[in-house]
């Protein structure tokens, strides 16, 4: 697997993060970009938050694998439940059925520490390489924060290590073999633009690496969209003189681009006369000064990523780097999904050139 | 009257009615913050929130006003991405407060007056070693402890340590003395609820004498009823024997075993932390961005703590998007703008980019005014998006202007031009 083909190719991407930085919204647009390439596709969310379910205008999500988008189905796992499937499947039955008689099930698993992740990336596991009818293509695994993933992840085999036989062994060696191999799993790290949170998530790529696991690339969210370009150079001659912008303005909305202001002096009132037909009013100078001003900082706060954003692609040393946008209304529910899918298969974490299927 | 009279009583009916208007319409002008009584009079202060919303700079922002107000200060954090080090431009913390040193940072005996500011980070390892030693019997129980693989788990990965760390970490402090004030930055739990109910959760773990039945058929249970739970827990440990092998269960087993009469201890420790933190003089102060998800958290929070009756002390929404108000332009106009020359389109795009920083201010008011109309009565300070990022001091500072500044005309408008 080249790293350009994270999303066409990886049997098991896990998306993790620091809080707060993005890893549910990433985890649902992978999840039905996936979807969208035509590839039967899970996500799975593991800390009881239900933070997946709204983002596809649900409710919640349960443990029977709901379909949630074309081709994706989604997944809350929830320990119990795993506990009684996985004792179910080695033979348990009488215990998983006497745990839940006893609810003893959150005391056993955090009792032992780590018991109840082996059962939730065990179920994960489960779900990645599941074969027949109910087989996925693609798993996305909405993970744990950054700062507890590698505990997570390799919580069977730090159990394993107590437990040197038996099935609990047994699982533990082959879910450590989906894990790292990087040709069927990708660890992709969420970040911000901002600078704390780069410096975190260079931490947590070093973290990702001296644990062995196959860190695949970052996707970096809210990054402000740079839409002036070039001519943001003209931006500061404009701030000393707007004379041009009040040239166009008088030209298109009427007015003599002077100065009206409000009688308490607090802004500018758009003239009643000279303005055309359709009623517009004239933009004066402090208007313009306005738009200027927000578009400067705008264009800083661009900068300020864009620099942000290099210095994370250097330390991730030519791992791709895919960019969502800030959405106004934030990443809230489907459609904004939808959006930030689109943009993921245009980014360099699928395929270039790719055949899609239209739902 | 004559008609100037009668002119006059006119002007001033219309000045009071809009006075009134006016009140009615900007009930909040220029009240304090209410993050100035917190810094003034607060014994332990917990910042709280979900994940990257500008808890840690928020918490330093408190404590660095309390220590140049003249409070002795401590600021304690958990983060392990050592993010208040790098706010303080410190590159180590230890497990104890140690002086933050930096240029006008108040210190004791430096005969500016009595505040002085201290931090400390939490080594959660280190703090749950000393809480052992503080509830050992003797010398071998705690060596036993210490030595135990199942603790060394559980002192470092369990879910929920950090969170009881952190209150036995607050209340060893707080019994000290050494400070006026104790600012907390809670860990950085996606979950709220953590961080209540994790003393108790981890006293449920502690104290599980139904697990301690099931994991240690060798020590003496007792007869009675117990012996058929017995025969039952029996039968369940030899198929998790089978399941595991067996030397998980004998770790476990000796934990609980060496850990024999310390429960107690640690059950009414958290049960004084608990109530330490519904004292009239603790405030919690939830922070938040105006995005949905940490606002989600926020209300949830909120919600939470007054139920449990802990006080709330204040909502702080950081990042707060704002627009500056231009005439409006039809849409005819920015039509002829966008079909226009170079300078046309230039103005037409920075029209566009007002509007949707417009929206975007707007539908953050929108989600800001939903969740307080989900929350007991709470105070808001809404922070604007900063240029720069909080790394330092001057950052600090700059960020507790805006915390402690008078809450402005509009709630909508965080600089007062609404």
């Amino acid at each position: 697997m080249t790293p350009q083909d994270v999303l066409d190719r990886a049997r098991l991407v896990v998306v993790t993060g620091k809080g707060g930085t993005g890893k549910s919204t990433v985890a649902a647009a992978l999840a039905m970009a996936g979807g969208l390439r035509g590839r039967s596709t899970l996500v799975a969310e593991v800390e009881g938050r239900q933070g997946l379910a709204p983002l596809f205008g649900k409710r919640v999500l349960g443990h029977d694998e709901p379909r949630v988008a074309t081709r994706v189905n989604g997944l809350a796992v929830d320990p119990e439940a795993s506990l009684r499937e996985y004792l179910g499947r080695y033979g348990f039955a009488p215990l998983a059925r006497l745990l839940t008689w006893a609810k003893l099930t959150s005391i056993i698993t955090a009792a032992a520490p780590g018991l109840g992740d082996v059962l939730l990336v065990g179920k994960v596991w489960e779900a990645a390489t599941r074969p027949g009818l109910n087989a996925y293509e693609l798993v996305v695994l909405d993970a744990p924060p950054t700062g507890r993933v590698v505990p997570f992840l390799r919580a069977p085999e730090t159990v394993a290590e107590l437990a040197r036989v038996g099935p609990i062994r047994h699982q533990a060696d082959r879910v450590k073999a989906l894990l790292d191999d990087p040709k069927r799993c990708a660890v992709l790290l969420t970040c911000l633009p901002e600078e704390l949170p780069v410096t975190e998530t260079l931490e947590a790529a070093a973290t990702l690496r001296a644990a062995g696991l196959p860190l695949a690339g970052a996707v970096v969210c809210r990054v402000t969209p740079d839409r002036l370009g070039s001519r943001a150079s003209r931006l500061a001659a404009l701030a000393k003189d707007p004379a041009p912008l009040a040239k166009a303005a008088a030209e298109a909305l009427g007015g003599s681009g002077g100065m009206v202001p409000r009688p308490d002096g607090s802004r500018a009132e758009p003239m009643a006369v000279a303005g055309p037909p359709d009623g517009s009013g004239p933009l004066e100078p402090d208007s313009l000064g306005v738009l200027i001003g927000e578009a400067r900082d705008r264009q800083r706060q661009v900068n300020r990523e864009r620099r942000l954003i290099k210095e994370l692609a250097a330390g991730l040393e030519g791992l791709p780097v895919a960019e969502l946008p800030l959405l106004p209304d934030g990443a809230s529910g489907p459609e904004a999904i939808r959006t930030l899918a689109e943009q993921l298969l245009d980014s360099p974490l699928a395929s270039p050139a790719p055949t899609r299927v239209h739902a | 009257m004559n008609a100037n009279a009668n002119a006059k009583a006119n002007a001033n009916a219309n000045a009071k009615a809009n006075a009134k208007a006016d009140r009615k319409a900007r009930p909040e002008r220029d009240s304090a913050s209410p993050l100035l009584e917190i810094v003034e009079n607060a014994r332990i202060v917990i910042c709280c929130g979900s994940g990257g919303v500008g808890k840690t700079s928020t918490a330093a922002a408190v404590a660095l006003r309390a220590a140049e107000r003249g409070r002795r200060t401590c600021v304690l954090t958990i983060d392990p991405a050592r993010r208040l080090a790098q706010a303080l431009g410190l590159d180590l913390l230890a497990n104890t407060p140690k002086p933050v040193r930096g240029k006008g940072v108040p210190s004791a005996g430096d005969g500016a007056g009595p505040g002085s500011l201290d931090a400390m980070m939490l080594d959660m390892r280190r703090t749950f070693d000393e809480v052992i030693e503080r509830y050992a019997r003797d010398e071998e129980q705690l060596d036993r402890i210490l030595a135990n693989r199942f603790y060394q788990r559980l002192s470092s990965t369990l879910a929920g340590t950090h969170e009881y760390m952190a209150m036995e970490k607050l209340y060893e402090l707080h019994e000290s003395h050494r400070y006026d004030l104790l600012v907390v930055d809670t860990p950085p739990t996606r979950s709220a609820l953590d961080f209540l109910d994790a003393p108790d959760r981890l006293n449920e773990l502690l104290d599980a004498r139904a697990f301690r039945l099931l994991i240690a058929p060798a020590r003496r249970v007792g007869g009675g009823y117990l012996k058929g739970l017995n025969l039952a827990t029996t039968a369940m440990t030899r198929m998790v024997r089978r399941l595991t092998g067996s030397e998980l269960l004998a770790e476990v087993g000796e934990f609980f075993a060496a850990f024999e009469g310390m429960y107690d201890g640690f059950k009414e420790r958290a049960q004084r932390v608990y109530e330490l933190l519904k004292l009239g003089s603790t405030a919690f102060v939830v922070v938040a961005t105006p995005e949905a998800g940490a606002l989600r958290e926020a209300g949830y929070f909120a919600n939470r703590l007054a139920a449990d009756r802990m006080p709330l002390g204040a909502l702080v929404v950081n990042r707060v998007h704002q627009a500056r108000p231009i005439p409006e332009v039809p849409a005819s106009a920015l039509e002829r703008l966008a079909g226009g020359g170079a300078d046309a389109r230039l103005l037409a795009e920075l029209l566009e980019q007002h509007h949707a920083l417009e929206a975007l201010a707007a539908a953050e008011q929108e989600r800001i005014a939903s969740l307080l109309a989900r929350v007991p009565n709470i105070g808001v300070v809404q922070v604007p998006l900063l240029a720069d990022d909080v790394h330092d001091l001057a950052g600090l500072r700059r960020l507790g202007a805006r915390l402690f500044a008078p809450i402005p005309v509009s709630p909508g408008h965080p600089d007062g031009v609404g």
